[in-house]
Parts: C-alpha cells; structure tokens; sequence
C-alpha cells in the first residue's frame, strides 16, 4: 500500500515539525518572548508575596498599637477616673493600701495580722461604706 | 521547591542550613525560563496544528505559561512538562468548544459568517527566520501543510497523543498525564494515529 514504516512517518513528521519550529517568524517569536516574560513576572509576584507580611497583619498590628498606646497614655481606665473627678478617694485608697502593707508586712505572725484585721472590720467596712457613698468632696 | 504550613515555618527554614530565599527564588525563576523558552516555540506549533490560527495559538500558549507559573511553578521542575501539556490541551480544547459553540449561534444570525480559518492575514506573518535554500523550504513547507492536514484529520485525542509522544518525545507515563487518561489509552490514540498517518501520507512522502 506505501513503502513507509512506521518508524520512518514518525522520523519525518518530527523533522518537519522542528523545521517549522525553527521557521517561525519573527513577530510570533517576539509574542512568545513576551509572554514568557509575563508568566515569569507572575512567579515572581506570587512568591514575593509569599514572603511578604500579609496586609491584614498589618491592620492588626496598628489596631493593637494603638489600644497600647491609650493604655499607656490613660493608665488604668479606672484609676484615671478616680484621679479626674476622685482625687480624695484616690488618697484614701492610696493609705488603706498602705495600712495593708504595713499589716502584712508586719513582724508578728500571720496570725496577729489577721486578728488586727478581724478586730478593726467594722472600721474598715465603715470605711469603705463611706468612700463610695459620701460626696467626693466632703470625703478626707 | 519545599512549601511551607505557615510564615513562622518559612522562618525556621530561613534560620536553617538552607539556602536564602532569595537564591532559591532565583534559582527556580531561571530554571523555569529555560523551561519556557524551550517549549514555547514548540507549543505554539502544536497549538497552531490543533486551531489552525495563529493568534488563538498564542493566546493558549500565552495562558499555558502564566497557568503554568502561577499555580505550578513550585512544584519540582521535572513534572513541569506533562503539566504544560495538560493545560496547553485543555486550552486547545476549551476553545475549540468555544468555537463550536460560536459557530451554531452564528449559524442563526442573518449576514456574513464567522470563520476563522478565513481570516485576511498579514503577508509579514508568513516571513520565515533564515533557513534552508528556497526550493528545499518548499518542499519541506509542503510537507509539513500535508501533515498538520492528516493530522487535523485524526481525532483529537489521537492527535494529542501522537504530538505529543512523538514531536516532543514525552514517554507513554507523561503523555498519559499531560492528557488525563491511561497509559493504555495513550498507546491505543497513538497508535491509531500513526496507522492512519501511514496510510495518508505514506504515499505522498514516498
């Protein structure tokens, strides 16, 4: 039927198709050139971005120094409230802290410390009764 | 190139023995343009044997290579190859689909019909690289035209099969990748396809 072997349309199909390849004209070369050159740049963003810090780190940075940065400015919200419009309790709260520490640190055992506190517990509720109800310009 | 859980991974490794980043991003970018530059020629004939026009054949190649270089560049350079293919021929195919699909509504619409295969083309376009002497180009030229019309005559898989085993010497397991189906199947398509070629042009070349 014809005189080419398998091996041979196969030889010479693939001959003609790499002289095609080689014959391609210079405006399809320049087109492939540039594609190329696309795809590469995509690779390359896409693995800059890998390394690079995700933008919602960012936002999350920001929000978090901001909330340390009104920590720091205000202090403690409660205390800055205390100290603006409760400048005597502030006071007060300030010596019974003290008197703690003066009881806890003190001497005698630790179970003189906790007698003192037991026998002056009406004072201390008394105190503390009056801190939160009276004027605060009265109190001190 | 190894990919990494989490960015706190990518800092240990960073901390490691391993190379830097940097010099691996290098590394693989230059190793994925050589990789382009030497399938893209080729390619694009495959593409252009399939579609019979060469602005659609650069565009699928085109897509082929940034599909390519987005979603599969990380992975080891030797499996490359059977994935370009892959989505090279699912963009031969997809627009081939395309085309059918265009061509029956064109159908229905009164005026002129669409046909790419018609379209006016720039004379340029047809300037050849230097090459052979002028009477071995022609014969070669026409060779090939009788070719790629065999080919055009066999059906797709078998053409896919055929090009891809035997003008870019992908083994029976590559080819099998790049078209999705069995090794068995790629040597069934293969074969077919180089009987019928033997039969069509077997005269024509002797």
């Amino acid at each position: 039927m014809n005189e080419y072997s398998r091996g041979s349309i196969e030889e010479r199909s693939r001959q003609l198709f790499d002289a095609s390849v080689d014959g391609l004209d210079m405006r399809v070369r320049s087109r492939l050139n540039q594609a190329r050159h696309a795809a590469l740049d995509a690779a390359r963003s896409k693995r800059s971005g890998f390394f690079s810090v995700p933008a919602w780190t960012s936002a999350a940075g920001v929000t978090a120094a901001g909330i340390l940065g009104a920590v720091m400015w205000f202090g403690s919200p409660m205390m800055h409230q205390l100290s603006a419009s409760h400048p005597a309790p502030v006071a007060a709260d300030a010596q019974n802290l003290e008197d703690l520490d003066i009881v806890a640190t003190s001497d005698g055992s630790s179970g003189d410390a906790i007698d003192m506190l037991q026998d002056d517990i009406d004072f201390y509720q008394w105190a503390a009764d009056k801190t939160a109800n009276a004027d605060p310009g009265t109190v001190g | 190139m190894e990919r990494f859980a989490t960015l706190s991974h990518a800092w240990m490794a960073w901390d490691g023995p391993a190379p830097a980043p940097e010099d691996a991003a290098l590394d693989h970018t230059k190793e994925l343009e050589k990789f382009l530059a030497e399938v893209e020629r080729r390619a694009f004939r495959i593409a252009q044997v399939s579609l019979r026009d060469e602005d659609d054949a650069l565009d699928v190649v085109q897509d082929a290579m940034l599909k390519l270089a987005r979603n599969y560049s990380a992975k080891p350079s030797s499996e490359w190859r059977p994935l370009f293919f892959r989505i090279l021929e699912n963009g031969i195919r997809d627009l081939q689909r395309r085309r059918t699909v265009r061509k029956r509504w064109m159908s229905w619409l009164p005026g002129p019909k669409e046909d790419p295969d018609e379209e006016a083309q720039d004379p340029m376009d047809n300037v050849a690289a230097p090459g052979p002497d002028a009477p071995e180009l022609l014969m070669q030229d026409q060779a090939m035209r009788q070719l790629e019309e065999s080919l055009r005559s066999l059906p797709a898989r078998q053409r896919e099969a055929f090009m891809l085993r035997n003008f870019e010497a992908l083994d029976v397991a590559e080819t099998a990748r790049a078209m999705g189906c069995s090794e068995g199947s790629v040597k069934t398509h293969y074969s077919r396809a180089v009987h019928t070629l033997r039969e069509q042009l077997g005269e024509v070349w002797s």
